[in-house]
């Protein structure tokens, strides 16, 4: 197992080239845009940029992401491909008012 | 679960923890819930207040709270608003509740088609600060759960201490127990749990009494019973004497058997009907070298007899304990010795003092023993099986268990080495030193 | 504040304390003392301190993937000292283990609690230090993970304390089997942080069971953090947490197969000493 994931994670590297990016700001511990629309079954690459002096963890149950993003710091987050639909994600650390959702609409 | 008071104490708490907190964290999810639906009412009562005031569509800019922000539209015309709101719709035109970022922060909105005057009322209120509010009166509520519980576990580990004070009480009376103290055990506060194990207790004790006492009555009367015979035995053999040749080996054979049997029998009852500490209550100062040397020049002729090297070595050194059975000792590790040595074998006695001990120390030149049967050698009636030496040598292998027994009596550590000759065994008892009578007086 | 510090310090809590009490069980049975497992997680609190410090910076490393790649190593680690561990046969009792065979034991042991705790503390530092600034998060934060807190301790002691009152041949298998659960969990969190790092391909997801049990109520917050359940869960991750968890049963049956062969030719040795 150990042998085949070593190998997923050699071959598992490739096309960030064309993956579309999109940008989500955190201040104030909101997301803006708190609604982002992506292409369905296309893989997206999220640049989430921390505003904020304090951390902040990304996180979805539906998207299955996890991450937490140190304050005045940005990171990368990999979405997709994904079915279109509603895929709400929050801010761990501050759930009450960071909260946005990804929108996948069939093109 | 080495602790029956921590085992019930951590079990008890955790479950209590456990549902306690989930019950707190439900009851902080549907208080919660109630509150949201509360504040949601209010908004709607503000929404419906704000239509009421703008009932003609002259437009004016209200100071508001900062907590609130609110839009009045009609049509795509902004009539009225808060001056923290912004210049397009906060929310769409329909009707209901939603969330919306603006102003750097999140605000629960409210859609509100007033009919009257075909107007919308956008209402909207600062999330951040009713949450903030609605979880402030909840946590009070929850707090005190969190702050009790340490409380409640120590009252736990009181209680469950108190219920197990009788079980503590009746452990304390049995492990102070003195060893000859055959009184029954009581328990001043029986429970009905710990009934029964006292009961059983007081059974067993009363057993191991009657049982002692016949094994005493016997010791006593086995006493008498063999001396009498040996006794009648050694006259008779005390008349054949003259009846029959000096030189018959036979008749000497059986004089000295009769001896050896007298001999062991005496040991026997002096040694089994004591316990250790009867037996020590009526010790005295024994010179180990004096009695070394007195034991020596009785044996003598034995080693003679086999042309061995005997040696005394050491120096004077006191201990306490019982000179007979002393004596006792050192001929059995002597014969011992005599019996395992060859013929022109040496046998070296020392009495040397180390480290607040006395070490009476045997060894002799013979064949040895393997240090790997060192432990059954002290076996009872255990006999080395080393060919052709113990068939021509006489003896009882009750004689280690002897030195055995009244080393434990004399609370002295009994080892096994190999000797300081080229072959042979070493047979050491460690004694501890007899108090300097000046430590006594202090 | 309040729900999320329950949850965040729940999740972290429960993870740690099932591991630990399920490792102190096996400290129990081969009567190692306790002691080790308190100073590994005294050094599993240090190590997630500095973990949490230098958060920010280890993110950036890969390409801005440097936590989620970190994060899988040290689960990847902790499956594959999992397994050494259970291929020494943990359970087996005094008698028929040497003490000498407790030293690797007990090196496993250590190794497990402190990088186990050091991910896991660090996202607690990294929470807590972020929120508790502010005034009106202080008390509801504090209370909140109290209750996490709480909750997880409690679970991990009648977790210790129900495998302990098991019957005693049931007690080491059960262990065993919850370790290979947490195995699983190890696996299948990994994969998912290396498929969030795009080291590993999208796969479909399986299921969807969010409608009847969902990941946020509290009963899929506990499983979450007991056997990593997730709602929607990927192809790879089901295959890599059954693949975790088929690794960890493997090295134990052999680890237990291993040795009651060596007390075989033990007792062989033996016989034939005695025959000379």
């Amino acid at each position: 197992m150990m042998v085949l994931g070593l190998g997923l994670v050699l071959f598992g590297h490739y096309s960030v080239a064309g993956t579309p990016v999109i940008e989500i700001e955190i201040k104030d511990h909101l997301f803006f845009p708190a609604t982002i629309e992506i292409p369905a079954n296309t893989k997206v690459k999220l640049l989430v940029i921390n505003r904020d002096l304090t951390a902040e963890e990304f996180e979805s149950y539906e998207l299955n992401r996890e991450k937490v993003i140190s304050g005045n710091r940005k990171a990368v987050i990999f979405i997709g491909p994904l079915p279109p639909g509603e895929y709400p994600f929050f801010g761990e650390f501050y759930p009450k008012t960071a909260q946005g959702k990804v929108v996948v609409i069939d093109q | 679960m080495k602790s029956i008071r921590v085992f019930l104490l951590a079990s008890i708490l955790a479950i209590l923890t456990l549902f306690n907190f989930v019950a707190a964290l439900q009851g902080y999810q549907s208080s919660l819930l109630e509150a949201e639906k509360l504040f949601d009412s209010q908004l709607l009562q503000t929404a419906k207040l704000i239509a009421n005031l703008y009932v003609d569509n002259t437009t004016s800019n209200l100071n508001y709270l900062s907590t609130h922000a609110y839009q009045v539209w009609h049509d795509d015309q902004l009539l009225a608003a808060s001056n923290n709101a912004q210049s397009e719709a906060i929310t769409d035109r329909y009707p209901g509740f939603g969330y919306a970022n603006f102003d750097g922060y999140r605000w629960r909105t409210l859609a509100y088609f007033d009919h009257n005057h075909d107007n919308w009322i956008i209402a909207a209120e600062r999330t951040d600060l009713r949450f903030i509010l609605a979880e402030s009166v909840i946590t009070k509520a929850v707090l005190p759960i969190v702050l009790g519980i340490p409380l409640v576990g120590l009252l736990i580990w009181l209680i469950i201490g108190r219920g197990l004070k009788p079980l503590r009480d009746l452990s304390d009376q049995l492990k102070n127990k003195q060893v000859n103290d055959l009184t029954p055990v009581e328990t001043p506060e029986l429970k009905d749990e710990l009934s029964q194990v006292v009961q059983s207790i007081n059974v067993m004790i009363r057993r191991l009494g009657t049982t002692l006492e016949r094994e005493k009555r016997f010791t006593s009367d086995a006493a008498h019973e063999l001396r009498t015979p040996i006794s009648a035995l050694k006259i008779q053999l005390h008349n054949l004497e003259e009846d029959i040749p000096v030189d018959n080996e036979s008749f000497a054979q059986l004089q000295s058997g009769v001896e050896r049997m007298q001999h062991l029998i005496e040991q026997l009852l002096s040694l089994y009907r004591s316990t250790p500490d009867e037996f020590s209550s009526h010790f005295t100062s024994v010179n180990l070298y004096q009695l070394a040397q007195d034991v020596i020049a009785e044996q003598h002729l034995i080693f003679e007899g086999k042309n061995q090297t005997l040696a005394l070595e050491g120096s004077n050194n006191v201990i306490e304990g019982n000179a007979f059975t002393l004596s006792t000792l050192l001929q059995n590790l002597l014969s011992n010795a005599n019996k395992y040595t060859p013929t022109g074998g040496s046998i070296l006695v020392s009495v040397d003092e180390n480290n607040n001990h006395i070490c009476l120390k045997v060894e002799d030149s013979g064949p040895g023993i393997a240090p790997s049967d060192y432990g059954k050698v002290l076996e009872r009636f255990q006999r080395l099986n080393n060919k052709s030496e113990v068939i021509a040598t006489q003896g009882c292998g009750l004689g280690l268990t002897i030195v055995q027994h009244i080393a434990d009596l004399h609370h002295a550590d009994l080892s096994i080495s190999p000797s300081s000759f080229a072959s042979g065994t070493a047979f050491s008892i460690l004694f501890k030193k007899a108090p300097n009578p000046d430590e006594k007086r202090i | 504040m309040f729900l999320n510090s329950v949850v965040l310090i729940l999740q972290e809590t429960l993870e740690a304390a099932l591991l630990i009490s399920v490792l102190l069980v096996f400290m129990r049975l081969r009567c190692i003392r306790p002691f080790w497992i308190i100073s590994a997680i005294a050094a599993g609190s240090a190590g997630a301190y500095f973990f949490a410090l230098q958060m920010a910076s280890i993110s950036e490393w890969f390409d801005y993937m440097g936590q989620e790649v970190v994060n899988a190593s040290i689960q990847l680690t902790v499956l594959l000292i999992l397994a050494i561990f259970v291929a020494q046969n943990p359970g087996a009792t005094h008698s028929t283990s040497k003490p000498q065979k407790d030293l690797g034991v007990i090196i496993c042991t250590l190794l497990l609690v402190a990088l186990s705790l050091t991910r896991e503390g660090s996202e607690v530092f990294i929470y807590i230090s972020g929120v508790i600034g502010h005034p009106s998060h202080a008390q509801p934060t504090l209370t909140g993970s109290g209750i996490g807190a709480g909750i997880g301790i409690s679970a991990g002691v009648l977790i210790y304390y129900g495998l302990l009152g098991l019957p005693t041949k049931w007690i080491a298998l059960s262990g065993l089997l919850l370790l290979s659960l947490v195995g699983g969990n190890m696996a299948s969190q990994a994969t998912q942080l290396l498929t969030q790092a795009d080291w590993l391909p999208y796969s479909k997801i399986l299921w969807d069971s969010s409608d009847g049990l969902p990941e946020n109520s509290i009963l899929g917050h506990l499983l979450y953090a007991l056997f990593g359940y997730e709602a929607t869960p990927s192809l790879l991750q089901v295959f890599s947490y059954i693949a975790g968890m088929l690794l960890i049963s493997l090295c134990a049956h052999l680890g237990s197969r291993k040795i009651s062969f060596s007390t075989d030719q033990k007792t062989t040795d033996h016989n034939a000493s005695v025959n000379r």
